[in-house]
């Protein structure tokens, strides 16, 4: 059986990733001194991607239960990277602090992504009477 | 996902144990590529695709991504979801490039002011987004129904009058016709491909007939040339009686690889 709750939550939480890991490339390309030329498509891309991010990182977070911790972070690395060339000019420090929040933002995700798979594969073979039976007799966590 | 069934063949029963097997090989899952400018608010289509079985989505939000996806990896259907306008713009410009692809177009409003008569020219159908839940999702489990493939179709084996065999991955299907036609071969062509099987017929190194699904002559060729997975075979001496190319093999080449470069400047490559 599936659950519509959780498949909504992996929906979301998979465009989420999407968006996270294809911010971090033109993160990357921008930090890559070596790579001078930043398109003006580069800088398109970026922003789409970071409005986004912007317009959908509250609602995901709120629906995963992961707002109160994740937030911030996320916020704080959208604030940094303003555009690709922004994020060449920032500064050591600030280019530090906004990886290690870009990570804590994908590592939890990819978290929060594997344990819905995982009740997922469990939903999976199991039938919708059984489920609320399981439920009823407090033998499995709901998926929400 | 493939799934594998093993049963019985018919007249094994009685007092003979029943050691003849046939392995069926059953293709269940439909890949569904859905175009939605908006997934996170916009997505009471996307809940009853999440909740259907064996169906398989992949979200894009923009239509040079969706040409690069379609590009890459085979789906069953596209399905367009937005504007009414915007929406049937994207799926006619899909169309384009794609010749045989099944699309639906998800509008608000289906009204012929909106649409026109672009649906019908194209060959797209339009499913109205703002129905009820249920209605909306009763008209999408029948479409993700009539895709549904037929079962069973068993592999092909190495047969002696394939006198070339080969795979997309490794020569496209313009390198071997190329190589084909400049040899003068006469014969025909069959590409294998989960898409479905094509045939292209060529007589003294000129395409003389090319079939795939409905499409037929230029139009089939081009749908051929797309192809990056699958496998072909050449069987020497067959020839149509139909013919429904009658352009020369370079005039084609050109013609489509314009087409091509044209579909991937779409996606920026």
């Amino acid at each position: 059986m599936k659950d519509k709750e959780l498949e909504t939550k992996l929906r979301l939480l998979t465009l989420q990733l999407d968006n996270w890991k294809r911010l971090h490339d033109l993160i990357t390309y921008g930090l890559d001194k070596a790579k001078p030329i930043i398109s003006s498509e580069q800088e398109r891309l970026f922003t789409e991607i970071r409005a986004n991010l912007l317009q959908e990182t509250e609602h995901v977070f709120k629906k995963l239960n992961v707002l109160g911790e994740l937030s911030g972070k996320a916020m704080n690395v959208l604030q940094r990277a303003s555009s690709v060339r922004g994020v060449r000019e920032l500064s050591g420090d600030e280019i530090r602090r906004m990886e290690t929040e870009w990570n804590m933002v994908f590592t939890k995700l990819g978290v929060v992504q594997g344990q819905l798979k995982g009740l997922r594969k469990d939903l999976a073979g199991r039938t919708f009477l059984g489920y609320q039976l399981n439920l009823l007799l407090g033998r499995l966590t709901p998926a929400h | 996902m493939a799934e594998v069934e093993v049963r019985n063949c018919p007249g094994t029963s009685g007092k003979v144990p029943a050691l003849k097997r046939t392995v069926v090989i059953t293709i269940v899952e439909t890949r569904l590529l859905i175009l939605n400018a908006d997934p996170v608010f916009q997505d009471k289509a996307l809940a009853i695709f999440d909740m259907m079985d064996k169906v398989e989505t992949r979200i894009v939000r923009t239509l040079s991504e969706a040409v690069l996806a379609l590009l890459g990896e085979n789906f069953d259907a596209f399905v367009v979801e937005g504007e009414s306008t915007l929406a049937l713009e994207q799926a006619t410009n899909a169309r384009q490039h794609f010749p045989s692809l099944k699309i639906i177009c998800l509008v608000p409003d289906l009204s012929e002011e909106k649409t026109g008569r672009v649906p019908d020219q194209q060959n797209i159908t339009l499913i109205s987004s703002e129905q009820s839940t249920h209605g909306l999702d009763r008209e999408l489990k029948t479409f993700v129904h009539s895709l549904e493939k037929p079962t069973g179709t068993p592999a092909e084996g190495i047969d002696p009058c394939h006198s070339l065999i080969g795979n997309l991955n490794q020569f496209t299907a313009a390198e071997i016709l190329q190589m084909s036609c400049l040899s003068q071969r006469s014969g025909r062509f069959t590409f294998k491909s989960s898409r479905g099987n094509s045939e292209i017929y060529l007589q003294h190194g000129a395409v003389r007939h090319a079939a795939f699904g409905s499409l037929e002559g230029e139009s089939a060729v081009a749908e051929i040339f797309r192809w990056r997975q699958g496998r072909f075979y050449f069987e020497e001496g067959i020839i149509s009686q139909v013919q429904t190319v009658d352009r020369p093999w370079a005039h084609l080449l050109i013609d489509n690889l314009q087409k091509l470069d044209e579909t991937l400047e779409l996606v920026g490559v």
